[in-house]
């Protein structure tokens, strides 16, 4: 009798446990309208970004000259989008399941201030805001991307009160 | 006034290696003799030490911080170790990866030996990070 007791608050246990985490049960939390409208600008940003990376890489865009795309910076916007699109995948594939959401976030936000550290130091003398507008534009705007990623991770609503 | 984590002897040693490492890093970076940058003169030997000059500036204050938000804002210290793994595990990336034909290190014994250790201050972070999210409820 005993033992079939402390089996039924196993199975409970594992149960309740299964459900919280993994099921789309009722307790699932539902973001704020200002979470997704600052997740849709972080989605679209990102995209935009590697878009733009895309139609440089193809020569589709005017004004691109060679020596700036020789310097290595062809091989580092490639790598970085590349990067992004992952974090952005996995940061979609998070806020989805609701779990996890604040360590992707933060790991984007860390690899954002990184690159953005790396390309100011690195690439500072070969940036000329009129001689690539597109690129300049991406450049001078990123911070607000930074803050826009700082504040979906403050005001995102976890499941799990541990997470 | 401070809190007690309760962290495992495990977490105390990744933390210590952490530390040796970062200490190890600029103490190396700190004596680089200047003869060293005469022989190589080279653009990019000289972005590579601005580009670690930024990062060692980073890692001073996350040295400084660190013991700082363990033992006053515990809270937030899973928060910042991941943080720091990211970051840790990002510039790794970065230079072996994405930065191959950009930057190039001095030809020093030190800094050598220093890179090729790299991996295993990203281990000692990711145990902090594992055991700091991992950890159990009760005891935060």
């Amino acid at each position: 009798m005993k033992n079939k007791n402390t089996n039924n608050l196993v199975f409970s246990t594992i149960l309740g446990n299964g459900s919280d985490k993994n099921s789309n049960g009722k307790d699932y939390n539902v973001q704020s309208s200002t979470f997704r409208l600052i997740f849709s600008f972080i989605n679209l940003y990102a995209l935009i970004l590697i878009l733009l990376f895309f139609i440089v890489k193809g020569n589709l865009v005017e004004g691109i000259d060679n020596n700036f795309l020789d310097t290595g910076f062809s091989s580092v916007l490639n790598a970085r989008a590349m990067l992004l699109f992952l974090l952005l995948t996995s940061l979609n594939i998070t806020a989805y399941f609701n779990y996890g959401f604040k360590y992707v976030c933060l790991i984007m936000l860390v690899y954002m201030l990184n690159s953005a550290i790396d390309n100011a130091v690195l690439f500072s003398g070969f940036m000329h805001i009129t001689d690539r507008p597109y690129f300049s534009a991406f450049n001078v705007t990123r911070p607000l991307f930074i803050i826009a990623l700082f504040w979906v991770f403050i005001i995102h609503k976890d499941k799990d009160k541990s997470d | 006034m401070f809190e007690n984590p309760q962290l495992s002897n495990f977490f105390w040693l990744s933390m210590s290696i952490a530390y040796a490492f970062c200490f190890s890093s600029l103490y190396t970076y700190l004596t680089i003799p200047e003869y060293t940058f005469e022989l190589n003169n080279n653009a990019q030997i000289n972005i590579t030490m601005k580009l670690a000059t930024v990062r060692l500036v980073i890692v001073a204050v996350a040295l400084l911080v660190y013991p700082m938000i363990l033992f006053r804002f515990f809270k937030y210290a899973k928060y910042f170790t991941v943080a720091l793994t990211a970051w840790a595990v990002a510039i790794y990336i970065d230079d072996i990866f994405v930065l191959t034909e950009v930057i190039k290190y001095p030809e020093s014994g030190l800094i050598t030996s220093i890179q090729s250790l790299r991996p295993i201050l990203i281990v000692s972070l990711l145990l902090m990070s594992i055991e700091l999210v991992f950890r159990p409820l009760t005891a935060d």
